[in-house]
């Protein structure tokens, strides 16, 4: 007869192990666990509550059929990442067929305009406390397209390589190269401007 | 003013994804350089900043209502993955239509091409029938082996 598994305790090994055979209170540990980092990886994709919400539950329901796919090669919590980061790239491309492209993007895309910006200051963050950061660095990220800002989280937040994003992204290296260095000229760019308005 | 090409390696350079040779021509550019290394100082700053500092974003619902969601998804799309094994049982349900119109069609060209015979017998017990020939239906033919007879009716009022 099995061991009756103490869910709050269990190591996420334990409770994968355990929802692959079927058991569903195992897997609402793993939800209750870990609901907040994937609903944030996919908020800050997309950028609004009520999607970032329908992607990451989508996520876990797929998850759940997917489960036996799961070999634990990386974690549960990467794994999981993957799929809600697949879910809201294909939401971005089905969103960006539906509206014309700016001709900002264009210009972005053709590596114009960030290339003439002048260097801001060395270190446009400098004494902000973390919290007060943490918040600005959110902002500007809200304010960058989402090629660029999917680019930025991609490398930054889930540090995966040039190849890695552009096979997720569907594009060349180089587009993954030219986006990445205008959405961190941008940042630059917003995080000063911050920074100037609170001196003095 | 460094050229677009360069920019971009000066990228690759800081997020360590540039080959050795090119990381070294890099490397000499960026010591005699005070524009390039301007450029990579923003680009590290920002690099830096954003290194462990992503908002934390929080389900804005309880852990019930969140749950209560994704398992009904579930549910829902439980059955749908069963429905090829339903579909192989009642496969033979889907033949059943045509076969039926086969049998019927095979029904109706045995009818037309081997008509029954004009005359139907009816045996009854202790070795007696009744003849009954549908071209003649006025007439009754009685036989019986036992007795060795053979009575036949006809009825003249009729037609």
């Amino acid at each position: 007869m099995s061991e009756k598994l103490d869910y709050a305790s269990a190591e996420d090994e334990a409770l994968v192990k355990a929802a692959q055979k079927g058991d569903m209170q195992a897997f609402e540990e793993l939800v209750a666990r870990h609901r907040d980092k994937i609903y944030a990886r996919a908020f800050s994709m997309m950028r609004n509550e009520d999607e970032a919400l329908d992607l990451s539950q989508e996520a876990w329901v797929k998850a759940w059929q997917r489960l036996q796919q799961f070999q634990g090669e990386a974690s549960f919590v990467t794994w999981l990442t993957r799929i809600v980061i697949n879910l809201c790239l294909d939401q971005l491309r089905k969103q960006k067929r539906m509206r014309a492209e700016s001709i900002d993007q264009l210009d972005e895309e053709l590596g114009g305009v960030e290339r003439q910006m002048p260097v801001v200051t060395p270190n446009p963050t400098e004494r902000l406390e973390r919290s007060e950061l943490r918040g600005r660095i959110d902002e500007a990220l809200a304010k960058l397209t989402y090629e660029h800002r999917t680019v930025l989280v991609l490398h930054e937040f889930e540090e995966l390589e040039y190849k890695e994003i552009a096979k997720r992204m569907e594009c060349s290296i180089g587009t993954v190269m030219s986006r990445l260095f205008y959405a961190r000229r941008r940042m630059a760019a917003l995080m000063a401007g911050w920074k100037r308005e609170e001196v003095p | 003013m460094i050229d677009q090409e360069t920019t971009l390696k000066l990228q690759a350079y800081l997020d360590g994804e540039l080959p050795a040779p090119d990381a070294e021509r890099m490397a000499d550019l960026l010591e005699h350089d005070s524009g390039a290394q301007a450029l990579l100082g923003e680009l590290r700053a920002i690099k830096a900043a954003l290194n462990g500092n992503e908002t934390e974003h929080k389900v804005p619902e309880s852990r019930e209502f969140y749950w209560s969601k994704i398992a009904r998804e579930i549910e829902r799309q439980e059955p749908a993955t069963l429905l090829p094994q339903a579909g192989r049982t009642v496969w033979w349900l889907r033949l059943l239509v045509p076969a039926g119109a086969v049998a019927l069609l095979a029904l109706a060209f045995t009818v037309v091409l081997w008509p029954p015979s004009g005359r139907s017998w009816v045996a009854l017990a202790d070795g007696h029938e009744i003849e009954t020939p549908e071209e003649e239906t006025s007439s009754f033919t009685f036989r019986s082996e036992r007795e060795g007879m053979t009575v036949v009716w006809v009825d003249t009022h009729r037609n």
